[in-house]
């Protein structure tokens, strides 16, 4: 029983270690996203939410509906497309 | 003489290092200095001036990098905004129609308020240190000896 209850907790501590980095990482990639599409002169407010397409391509939707994909073509640019 | 070709170095330095990451130490420009010029109307009335401000443009180039206030995609796009404003310098020095000074300047302007408003809330010093060196940067963009120098010195 002590054995259950010590991997029990064991998981909970590991759960509440890992959590806070992630959405840290995630609160990064939107403040970068939101920022990039502000640069482009993209209207937006805030990304709300994304999705990782692959490796430097994301599609982000803003809090005011919005979609974009963003990503690095092969010249090296930042494209910021409309969806 | 000598200090001016080191600034044009650092500072092609500086352009086309935005969106790389980690140091990248470069013999020569440790002791890389802008000084940028003062504001108009700065002790003209004949008041005590205070110094002028230095900015270790190898230092910039190396906070540019490093600093978290601006990400991976926003790195990059600056530096793409950076090196289209450098092409159409290019263009002007080599006395192509339809490129006027003026409105380099604006684009200039434009371009350094998005740093500086992207720095400023997470990188406050940043904001400061670059917005220090704006006269400058724009002098050695603007005046076409020192560009061409730069050039010779990104190419080299």
């Amino acid at each position: 029983m002590i054995r259950v209850f010590s991997l029990a907790v064991a998981v909970l501590a590991t759960a509440l270690a890992v959590a806070p980095a992630g959405s840290a990482e995630d609160a990064a990639v939107k403040k970068d996203l939101t920022a990039v599409i502000a640069l482009n002169g993209m209207p937006c407010g805030e990304v709300v939410s994304f999705e990782r397409r692959g490796e430097n391509d994301y599609v982000a939707t803003c809090q005011d509906g919005n979609r974009y994909r963003i990503y690095v073509n092969p010249e090296g640019r930042v494209v910021v497309e409309k969806r | 003489m000598f200090w001016m070709l080191k600034i044009l170095v650092a500072l092609a330095v500086l352009l086309a290092g935005l969106a790389t990451s980690g140091p990248d130490p470069r013999p020569g420009l440790a002791e890389a200095r802008a000084y940028p010029t003062p504001s108009p109307g700065c002790g003209a009335s004949g008041e005590p001036k205070a110094a002028a401000p230095t900015l270790d443009l190898e230092s910039l180039e190396r906070r540019l990098r490093e600093t978290k206030a601006i990400g991976f995609f926003t790195k990059l796009s600056l530096k793409n905004q950076v090196d289209d404003l450098v092409g159409r310098f290019r263009r002007f020095h080599d006395g192509i129609r339809g490129v006027t000074l003026e409105e380099l300047r604006e684009r200039y302007n434009l371009l350094l308020l998005k740093v500086l408003s992207l720095l400023q809330k997470d990188d406050p010093k940043l904001s400061q240190d670059i917005a220090a060196s704006r006269e400058a940067i724009w002098d050695l963009l603007a005046d076409p000896d020192k560009f061409r120098t730069l050039s010779k010195e990104a190419k080299s």
